[in-house]
């Protein structure tokens, strides 16, 4: 028998203070949500059609450490979108990418070897045990990233994977309209942490063009996702939300100037 | 294969922990026990994240970690020490105003764990408590479906 099963309920506890809830420990590794969550979520009320939600390959060529940073984390996102798809192809070959990516940062070994299990896995469509591939690989990139003293850039591989999941399951929930899968997109406390983490980067990188854009653009989308709890989301609010974010990802991926 | 998995899981989680910085050897261990926990509820469809937070508890006192969940969820957290010098243990779930939520209850001694299934996303807190015993290390986790 399952711990599930051999559960009760009990009664519930006393509430948190203000203070408890000011001093609440907040890491990357759990308070932001992985892609992989936000799918599952929005895949209850009926599984949406994810390969709709492809893009065409990125180049894996960027110079700028933080516009690499932010494209690994999306593809990382695009990972998690094929996963879904349960596209062995696309899987082999955002995995890759991701490999490509993680290779121009200087990544551990530890993280190159995790494409071959990304391949083998997808051969042999084990979709559980590519979601938890994926997000192992990310935090392998973040854990190398802090040890090549590039602490700074572990936050934009968090927000470029939180950006392209947001970009794909609004458009998703934009297509088939309801209100159970709008609810998904509530989720200021995330935008707001990221958006503290960023503030809390060197200058010299907070400076940098794509960053300040990125970071200037975040505290608009921090307003579009935050729906009251007891209010109904809007096919609206739904379509603001995804041209923010879709301008961002667009910016973010674009071969152009970053520095 | 969820055998497999579960392994596969395991050593992936155990060596995240040990390149994100040196964790001390009750931290290892708690993280060994609470994946043990977790195992059940991997083979019933559950999702481990790869992220767990460990951290050193006294008596009365609860360690508060902010998460942010999606409507349409199921979620369990689970906590588990080190060692036997914890006796009681309780995991707990708190809405963004710091209300508790009622959620499922698994206790086993120096074990926990609670699911909760939110009907908005957003932010809440999952409080980890020692009820009973002497100071120790905890580890927490979660799984989704």
């Amino acid at each position: 028998m399952g711990l599930a099963c051999a559960a009760t309920v009990l009664a519930e506890p006393q509430p948190l203070t203000q203070d408890q809830l000011a001093k609440a420990i907040k890491i990357d590794s759990l308070t932001i949500p992985t892609p992989g969550e936000l799918f599952a979520a929005l895949e209850k009320p009926g599984k949406p059609d994810w390969a709709a939600q492809y893009r065409t390959p990125i180049p894996v060529t960027y110079r700028n450490r933080a516009q690499i940073a932010l494209n690994l984390g999306g593809l990382i996102a695009d990972g998690f979108i094929a996963v879904e798809a349960q596209d062995s192809q696309q899987v082999k070959n955002i995995g890759t990418d991701i490999i490509k990516l993680a290779k121009a940062l200087g990544v551990s070994e530890n993280v190159l070897s995790r494409g071959n299990s990304i391949n083998e896995f997808a051969e042999s469509s084990e979709w559980d045990a590519l979601h938890e591939e994926l997000e192992a690989t990310q935090n392998e990139v973040k854990t190398s990233m802090q040890s090549h003293r590039d602490q700074d850039l572990v936050i934009l591989v968090s927000l470029g994977g939180w950006i392209r999941g947001t970009q794909a399951v609004s458009a998703s929930v934009m297509k088939n309209f309801n209100e159970q899968s709008a609810r998904v997109l509530r989720q200021p406390a995330v935008v707001s942490f990221i958006h503290s983490k960023v503030n809390d980067i060197s200058p010299d990188l907070r400076n940098e063009p794509l960053v300040k854009s990125v970071n200037e653009q975040l505290a608009a989308i921090e307003k579009l996702v935050g729906f009251q709890s007891g209010k109904a989301t809007t096919l609206d609010d739904v379509k603001k939300l995804n041209e923010a974010v879709t301008k961002l990802m667009e910016e973010i991926q674009s071969k152009g100037d970053a520095k | 294969m969820k055998k497999r998995l579960a392994i596969v899981a395991t050593v992936a989680l155990l060596a995240t922990s040990l390149f994100l910085r040196a964790e001390n050897d009750e931290e290892v261990e708690a993280h060994k026990q609470v994946l043990d926990l977790t195992g059940a509820f991997t083979n019933e469809g559950f999702k481990l994240r790869d992220g767990h937070w460990a951290g050193q508890i006294k008596p009365s006192e609860r360690a508060v970690i902010a998460v942010n969940l999606y409507a349409g969820n199921q979620y369990w957290f689970s906590a588990a020490a080190a060692n036997t010098k914890a006796k009681k243990i309780s995991v707990d779930v708190y809405d963004e105003a710091g209300k508790p939520m009622t959620t499922e209850v698994y206790n086993e001694a120096e074990k926990a764990s609670a699911g909760f299934s939110p009907t908005t996303s957003g932010q809440y807190y999952v409080a980890v408590s020692l009820l009973e015993g002497e100071p120790t290390t905890f580890c927490l986790v979660y799984s989704y479906k």
